[in-house]
């Protein structure tokens, strides 16, 4: 399991609705704010990045010292966000892949407003058990 | 041949083009040499690149030398081979020749030992010297010529070209160039083939102990330059390529060790960029080069390639990568290199790459554009970075703003590794005094607003910790531990430990250094960890001596300096962001420039700078970034006397996440806008606080009203604020849903509301309102002077309403006002007649429609003819309309039908007060029934009719009305007023006739009684008062035989009675009395009705008693009997009209003949006994008549006199209509006889047709 991730989805308006810190690394304090300004920062290469392909996986598009952002963008324009420190290419689109399930699995709740915040505990819990598995 | 490496750099430093050898054989060079040298460069050359395609290059530079210059001989074979690149491309043999025989012995041999050397690509130019007027000499000439082509040209290959220096043939300098072209084509193919063979030669040995580098450097490099001179740079460019390539396998090859470099005095500034920085010959180290220098040497022919190549992009791109991969290079040595050497060298090599690069590009495609421009940002924020690394541990950390961004870069960038961290120079304690009174100096930099939240580190590790390491290391003990046992180091800010001590910890810092700075502790410095203060003087001295440019020292010797070279640096970044697009790392670093500008006080471009910011991160919903600036923003905003918009950010302070903020943080912030909201503004600031004050209606279906009626609307009111927060006033818009314009209408609240955090509700009044379904519209308060206003509504919880503003939410409506409706009904009970002149119930049905009547009022205002009495009460009660309860009993079962029927009766006496009633409370929702007792008035006595003469009674003479005006509703807002029409009349319509006239003069009257009402009648007796002139034929009161009574007449139906009268002889006196002149019916009857259905025994004043004690009713009517006359005097005849009929539109004459049958005597037409009055009438619709309509007429008296009155009429309409009559008014009617006896009708015919209305005339 990676030592550092941090895992956002941001809807198709560059708001994040879900992010979860999965590191097995004891959480800096200051930690989310810099995850944060980096996965936001990286959306100015996603916007770039995204209409060159037609895969949804878009692997590492940034390096900050160390830590790399893959990206996973859904049809929707939805951006499923990863700051880790793992080189684990494979695991990492089997857990993009699987949490694109749950997320749609999320919009098809009707009483889900897309593009609002995700706080269901079980979509949580269940990111969190992917994580484990697959970085 | 790595021998040769300094010639060959010689060699490629001296000469940078192609070399055309002249051979000149007849001295001719001085004469053409400035036409010669007047063609170069080549404007379009076409050559072959290295896989022979054609490549057409332009502006070919090139140089004609002769071949005795001293640059083409003298030189040894093998050099020759080696440095091939520098021989002659072509040779141009330039020969004259004006006798033939001259040309055969001497030109010819000449010639052909020029040309027997095969290496070399040659032709020959005939210069001819003849003026053209000079025909002999041009003739031979010409045959020189033709000879010398004949020996020298082939059929392959033309080698000789003809220029006449008299006068030139315009094609020569083509037909030269194309020679010169071919010629360097062909050599350059040769030696291209020569160096790859050899190049490849090469390649094969690579693997073995004796393969040298530098060899092949020189071949792969010869060939690249070879092809620079030739200005195939694509190929060029591929040759450096291949050669770093195959360099960094050699480099990396394991077993290698060799000396890395770049520990000169100066590699600290990068020279990516200048390939002359340093003589090969000087990093040359046994069969390679020295990394440092040569990786740089390579990327700097590449770059230089790549700009002739007008590729400043790729340069940039490339730059890039290599510095980042170099930088890495860098890291691995850190330790043999000067202190902070990577660092320092890629702020110069950045700079040196954004500088060249941005000189040299010029506009491109946009998507390139784009990318440069991004490029270029990144450069600048690399060398921004490790510009403020350095000027971290020089000291400078303090400045540095400790934003995210900055914060990102440099807490997770490693410390520089040295192998041993620099040492305090021993002179350098002033330095140290010095830099330890700034530190002491250092106010901890306070968050605006009293945020308490930690800063952001900067470094990834303690400094202090690091350096002392690197030092301890050397030393005995691991002075780390000393450190450990301290709490203030494990907060974990990151935050340098001599700032945030508390005062007492700062004591003791202090005195420790005290202590610790006593003369000659510097010399067992290696044994005590440094402080702080001495570490900075120390990197700064190392970094002294590292850098060697004295720009970037500079920078770094004083604050003022290194502000000013890190905000070049930001700015750089933050432009070439915006114009790639990449606004996020733009706006990020705008928030820098203006952390800056705020410290220098310019507070206005601060404020600017930091709302983008703050609207980039708001408008994507990054609240955690957002909570970083936007105190900052406030704070410049609150300098700036900004009221609106300090207020506005603290509102979103407010907004933002609840656990970014402490409470005591966010109660600050509510502080501060209630200081603001009651402090005194100059214009009262509007603000928008639809982030943190949300409403929404209650849920469940909307309030709906009827139109007209006030209401109260009860609203639910989300506070964002952390503390109880009392409004001043607040008011909520309603916006009618079907017209925006019309319909906004505020509703306020009456008080002053205090509202709790969360959820609140509010009450608020609602005046009447239009028609029409009604949302929430604005909320709108006050706090102070402050007014607020917010938009936005709450789904279900006020936290992240911020996401939910981005969708359209569907209004809810919030009150339904419904469309005015009849709210209730008053009805009469009754459609038919009750009786006149008897107090008699009048039933009001009063039907609430899906209404309350609760406190309704009648108001009772009867019409003329008609009173209440008073003196008995009103009664109510419950009404069950039963032609519904059989349409529901034919519906429901016979289970059902119990229950349905048990309507539970109310019944409740009223009385009326001033002409109002109130209603009970059980009338609110039932419809109810109102008996009413009234009495018509009616003055006159019934008339009886003749029965030939039928008297209709009008139905208005019975009919009275009743005005009602209800009052109702929750303020008794809504009326209801109705007239109610009810008709009275008499129980009968009496009409008489004759039934029989007897022999003895016996007259039978027959007097028929219709029933008028619903009611049965009973008549119990009837008398008839006769008037003068009549009397009963039996000597009584005319009393019909007692034993026909009781008559019982069902309603609507008829019964007569026959009375026996006779004429009774008159005399003179009696008839001068005339008493009585008509006769009056009396009837003694009985009623027994139903109140509901009409007519009914009449209200009892007492309560009725039994059945026995029913008082008779007397009717009376008047009639009005006549003697009958016995012969009538006049005679009035209609002739008979014209035989053709009549038509409409012509003209006709009636004419009636009247005749007097006989003497006329009477004394009352005595005045004017010869002349009769006659009058025509006739409708005005049907007839229109011409001639006198009234008139007299003169009549004999005489028996059988006869006069016929004559009119013009005109038909107006066809059909059957009744023609003009003739009425004679003076004379009573019984006197005259008609013929035709009554009405009759004449055919009209319509007109007859005609064209004469259509033609004009």
């Amino acid at each position: 399991m990676a030592t550092t991730a941090c895992f956002i989805i941001v809807s198709r308006n560059d708001i994040p609705i879900y992010e979860a810190e999965v590191g097995s690394a004891t959480k800096r304090e200051d930690a989310a704010q810099l995850h944060q300004f980096i996965l936001h920062a990286a959306l100015d290469i996603v916007q770039d990045l995204a209409w060159t392909t037609s895969a949804m996986f878009l692997k590492a598009i940034d390096r900050f010292n160390d830590l790399v952002v893959s990206v996973y963008v859904t049809a929707g324009h939805t951006r499923l966000m990863l700051l880790h420190d793992s080189r684990n290419d494979d695991g990492i689109k089997s857990f993009f892949q699987e949490v694109h399930e749950l997320y749609i699995k999320i919009l098809l709740n009707p009483l889900y407003l897309p593009g609002s915040r995700i706080t269901s505990s079980q979509f949580d819990t269940k990111v969190r058990a992917l994580a484990r598995k697959y970085l | 041949m790595a021998n040769f490496l300094a010639q060959f750099h010689t060699i490629k430093n001296s000469s940078d083009h192609l070399v055309i050898a002249v051979e000149d054989v007849s001295d001719l060079w001085p004469i053409v040499k400035s036409e010669f040298e007047g063609r170069l460069p080549f404007k379009r050359a076409s050559l072959n690149n290295k896989t022979r395609n054609s490549v057409s290059v332009e502006n070919l530079t090139a140089e004609f030398i002769l071949t005795t210059d001293s640059r083409l001989r003298s030189r040894f074979p093998l050099e020759q081979s080696l440095f091939w690149f520098r021989e002659p491309y072509a040779t141009v043999v330039l020969v004259t020749c004006e006798d033939l025989d001259e040309f055969r012995t001497i030109l010819k041999p000449r010639l052909k030992l020029i040309v027997q050397n095969d290496e070399r690509e040659w032709f020959i130019v005939f210069v001819s010297k003849a003026p053209p007027n000079n025909d002999q000499a041009t003739k031979l000439a010409k045959k020189v010529y033709a000879k010398l082509e004949v020996e020298f040209s082939s059929k392959k290959r033309e080698r000789c070209c003809k220029l006449d220096i008299q006068s030139p043939e315009a094609n020569f300098w083509e037909d030269l160039e194309s020679k010169i072209m071919e010629s360097i084509r062909n050599t350059l193919d040769r030696r291209v083939q020569f160096y790859e063979d050899e190049i490849r030669k090469l390649s094969e040995q690579r693997l073995m102990p004796v393969w040298n580098f530098c060899n092949f450097f020189i071949l792969k490099e010869s060939l690249a330059f070879m092809f620079e001179m030739a200005h195939l740079f694509e190929d060029a460019l591929r040759e450096y390529d291949e050669l770093e390539l195959c360099y960094l396998e050699t480099v990396n090859m394991t077993g290698k060790l060799r000396d890395f470099g770049g520990v000169d005095r100066g590699d600290d500034q990068a020279a990516l960029l200048n390939p002359g920085s340093k003589p090969l010959t000087q990093i040359v180290q046994d069969d390679s080069f020295r990394e440092f220098e040569f990786r740089q040497y390579l990327f700097s022919c590449q770059s230089k390639l790549l700009f002739k190549l007008k590729r400043a992009f790729e340069v940039a791109s490339r730059g890039y990568s290599f510095i980042i991969s170099f930088s890495k290079a860098l890291a691995l040595r850190e330790s043999i290199l000067p202190f902070c050497m990577r660092e320092v060298w890629v702020i110069t090599a950045c700079l040196a790459l954004i500088n060249a690069t941005a000189s040299q590009y010029n506009d491109g495609p946009p998507d390139i554009e784009k990318e440069f421009y991004r490029l270029q940002g990144d450069l600048y924020s690399l060398c921004r970075v490790k510009f403020m690394r350095l000027a971290y541990l020089v000291g400078f950390g303090a400045e540095i703003e400790r934003s995210p961004v900055n914060s990102a870069l440099l807490s997770m960038l490693p410390w520089p590794k040295p192998a041993v961290w620099p040492l305090v120079p021993p002179d350098a304690s002033s330095e140290v005094l010095v830099k330890e009174k700034i530190i002491l100096q250092e106010t901890p930099r306070v968050k605006h607003l009293g945020i308490q939240r930690k800063p952001l580190p900067l470094e990834p590790s303690l400094l202090l910790r690091e350096a002392n390491r690197r030092r301890a290391s050397l030393s005995a003990g691991n002075m780390v531990e000393m450190f450990e046992g301290r709490p203030i180091f494990n907060d974990g800010s990151g935050s340098d430990a001599s700032t945030k001590m508390s005062p007492s910890q700062k004591v003791r810092a202090s005195s420790m250094s005290r202590t610790n700075s006593s003369p000659g502790g510097f010399e067992s410095s290696i044994d005590r960890p440094m402080r702080l203060a001495e570490i900075y003087v120390a990197a700064e001295h190392a970094l002294q001596h590292t850098i060697s440019n004295t720009d970037l020292w500079k920078s770094l010797s004083s604050l003022e300096e290194y502000e000013k070279k890190y905000l070049e640096l930001t700015k750089g970044a933050a432009d070439n962001y915006h114009h790639s697009w990449w606004k996020r790392h733009g706006v990020v670093l705008d928030g820098e420039i203006a952390a800056v500008c705020f410290k220098h006080g310019n507070f206005d471009l601060a404020a600017k700078s930091y709302e983008k910011v703050c609207a980039l991160y708001a408008g994507e919903g990054w609240q955690d970034l957002l909570a970083e600036v936007l105190p900052s923003l406030a704070e410049c905003q609150k300098i700036l006397n900004d009221q609106a918009g300090y207020l506005s950010s603290c509102v979103r302070l407010l907004s933002l996440d609840k656990g970014l903020f402490l409470t005591k943080e966010r109660e600050a912030f509510q502080s501060e806008v209630l200081r603001l909201a009651h402090s005194e503004m100059k214009d009262p600031v509007p603000l928008d606080v639809s982030s943190l004050i949300t409403f929404s209606g209650n849920p469940g279906p909307p309030l709906e009203l009827c139109d007209g009626d006030p209401g109260t609307l009860s609203v639910t009111i989300w506070s964002g604020f952390p503390d109880d927060i009392t409004l001043d006033s607040l008011s909520l818009t309603l916006m009618a849903t079907y017209n925006g314009d019309e319909g906004v209408k505020a509703l306020r609240c009456p008080s002053a509301i205090v509202l709790k955090p969360g959820r609140n509700i509010i009450t608020l009044p609602l005046p009447p309102q239009k028609p029409g379904s009604y949302v929430l519209g604005v909320l709108t308060g006050q706090i102070g002077h402050l007014r607020f206003r917010s938009h936005s509504f709450s789904k279900g919880g006020p936290a992240d309403s911020d996401d939910f503003m981005i969708y359209e939410k569907p209004t809810r409506p919030i009150l339904k006002v419904f469309k005015p409706r009849a709210l209730v009904d008053l009805t009469a009970a009754i459609s038919s007649a009750l009786l006149i002149n008897e107090p008699q119930w009048v039933g009001i049905i009063v039907r609430p429609i899906d209404y309350s009547l609760k406190g309704a009022i009648l108001h009772i205002d009867t019409g003329p003819g008609l009173k209440i009495e008073e003196s008995h009460v009103i009664e109510m009660q419950s009404y069950v309309d039963l032609s519904q309860i059989a349409a529901d009993m034919a519906k429901s079962d016979a289970a059902q039908k119990e229950g349905s029927l048990a309507v539970d009766k109310n019944f409740e006496q009223l009385r009326l007060h001033a002409g109002r009633i109130e209603f009970p409370n059980w009338a609110n929702n039932v419809t109810s029934i109102l008996w009413i007792p009234i009495r018509a008035i009616s003055d006159g006595l019934a008339r009886g009719s003749s029965s030939v003469s039928p008297l209709r009674q009008s139905i208005v003479d019975g009919m009275r009305t009743i005005a009602l005006k209800l009052e109702f509703g929750v303020s008794h807002n809504q009326i209801f007023e109705r007239t109610l029409a009810v008709h009275f009349t008499d129980p009968f319509q009496v009409s008489t006739r004759i039934a029989d006239k007897c022999n003895d003069g016996t007259l039978l009257l027959q007097v028929m009684l219709q029933s008028e009402v619903k009611a049965t009648l009973t008549i119990n007796d009837a008398w008839l008062d006769l008037q003068d002139g009549f009397v009963h034929t039996t000597k009584g009161d005319g009393r019909p035989t007692s034993g026909f009574f009781p008559l019982v007449i069902s309603p609507h139906s008829r019964a007569a009675i026959l009375f026996s009268i006779c004429l009774e002889m008159l005399n003179a006196e009696d008839e001068a009395k005339a008493l009585r002149p008509e006769s009056i019916l009396n009837i003694k009857y009985g009623i027994s009705g139903d109140r509901t259905t009409g007519a009914h025994p009449p209200v009892a004043v007492e309560s009725p008693g039994p059945e026995g004690a029913r008082q008779d009713l007397i009717f009376r009517s008047s009639l009005v009997l006549q003697r009958p006359v016995l012969d009538p005097c006049l005679a009035v005849g209609f002739l008979p009209l014209p035989s053709g009929g009549l038509r409409v539109g012509q003209l006709v004459s009636m004419e009636w003949r009247i005749e007097r049958l006989k003497d006329f005597e009477e004394n009352e037409v005595s005045k004017h006994n010869n002349e009769v009055l006659y009058e025509v009438g006739a409708n005005s619709d049907n007839w229109m008549l011409a001639g006198r309509k009234r008139g007299h007429v003169s009549l004999s008296t005489k028996q059988g006199s006869r006069i016929v009155i004559s009119i013009l009429c005109m038909p107006l309409v066809a059909g059957y209509v009744r023609p003009p009559q003739l009425g004679l008014p003076e004379v009573d009617e019984t006197n005259i006889s008609c013929n035709p006896a009554g009405p009759h009708l004449v055919c009209v015919l319509p007109p007859a047709l005609s064209s004469s209305f259509c033609i004009p005339a």
